[in-house]
């Protein structure tokens, strides 16, 4: 594992971002923008599966923000490994970064669970499966985001 | 229960900020005061987010932050002038828990010569 990080300290684009002004600071941000994008949609869906705003049906609420999701998702997970790619072998040790990839991993499975078992528009899930998925993933995506900001405020 | 959901995510949201108010960035983790220490580089890491020299300081081991690549470049510091065995005086402020031997440096001396990391600040 410590020959791979530091094989990845060693790639260009690690090396390039450890010494950049503005190309830290722009994947930074972007990092953040798809962080918003991410947490921005699985609230106000899982909200939806929890039984908030039943005048809106279910799947299109599912249409417009699983895709937004699952898009801030892939663009929080390319700029993360650009970020953690500066200092691998230093973050990789960081406590609130272990337990936020775990919480990352229990959400994308549960959605993917989800999906593979009603659809990835959930027509026939029961109630009770919704409210559970729902639940797990809030607890997961916001874990996620505080144990993502903790990370700055952690480490030697 | 709609209603107290909602109270609860808006409370998680909330608190978050607060529990990151722990160290690092910015200045609320240091004391206000600064102290000046003298001592010999062991370990050098430059680079973003921040670069960290370890210091012998009379056999104690501090720990300097230093800026990113951009601050200590415009404070006039050049490849090779932060390295190990150089002898180093660091002025900024240290933790509030001083046993953290964790200082955040403002300016420091390389021999007679003085680079300043933070201008606004003394």
């Amino acid at each position: 594992m410590e020959v791979l990080f530091a094989a990845l300290e060693g790639t260009s684009p690690a090396q390039a971002l450890r010494g950049s002004r503005w190309a830290y600071a722009g994947v930074n941000a972007v990092h953040i923008f798809a962080i918003a994008l991410l947490v921005g949609s699985v609230v106000p869906l899982n909200l939806r599966l929890l039984g908030a705003w039943r005048g809106i049906s279910r799947e299109a609420v599912v249409r417009v923000l699983a895709p937004v999701a699952a898009s801030g998702l892939i663009l929080a997970l390319l700029t993360g490994t650009l970020l953690f790619s500066v200092r691998a072998r230093e973050y990789s040790g960081i406590g609130f970064l272990q337990l936020k990839l775990t919480f990352i991993a229990i959400g994308v499975l549960s959605a993917l669970a989800l999906c593979l078992s009603h659809g990835f528009l959930l027509k026939d899930a029961p109630r009770m499966r919704l409210v559970g998925h729902a639940v797990l993933s809030t607890v997961c995506w916001l874990g996620a985001l505080a144990c993502g900001r903790l990370i700055a405020f952690a480490g030697d | 229960m709609k209603r107290l959901f909602f109270i609860s995510v808006l409370a998680l949201g909330l608190a978050v900020p607060f529990v990151g108010a722990l160290a690092h960035h910015g200045w609320t983790w240091t004391t206000g005061g600064n102290i000046d220490l003298t001592g010999i580089i062991k370990t050098v890491r430059l680079g973003n987010p921040h670069g960290i020299l370890k210091i012998d300081v009379e056999g104690e081991e501090w720990t300097a932050e230093v800026g990113q690549p951009w601050r200590n470049k415009r404070a006039g510091l050049v490849e090779g002038d932060l390295a190990e065995g150089v002898e180093i005086r660091v002025i900024g402020e240290p933790a509030a828990d001083m046993s953290e031997r964790l200082l955040k440096v403002e300016r420091l001396f390389l021999g007679k010569r003085e680079y300043v990391l933070y201008p606004g600040r003394d």
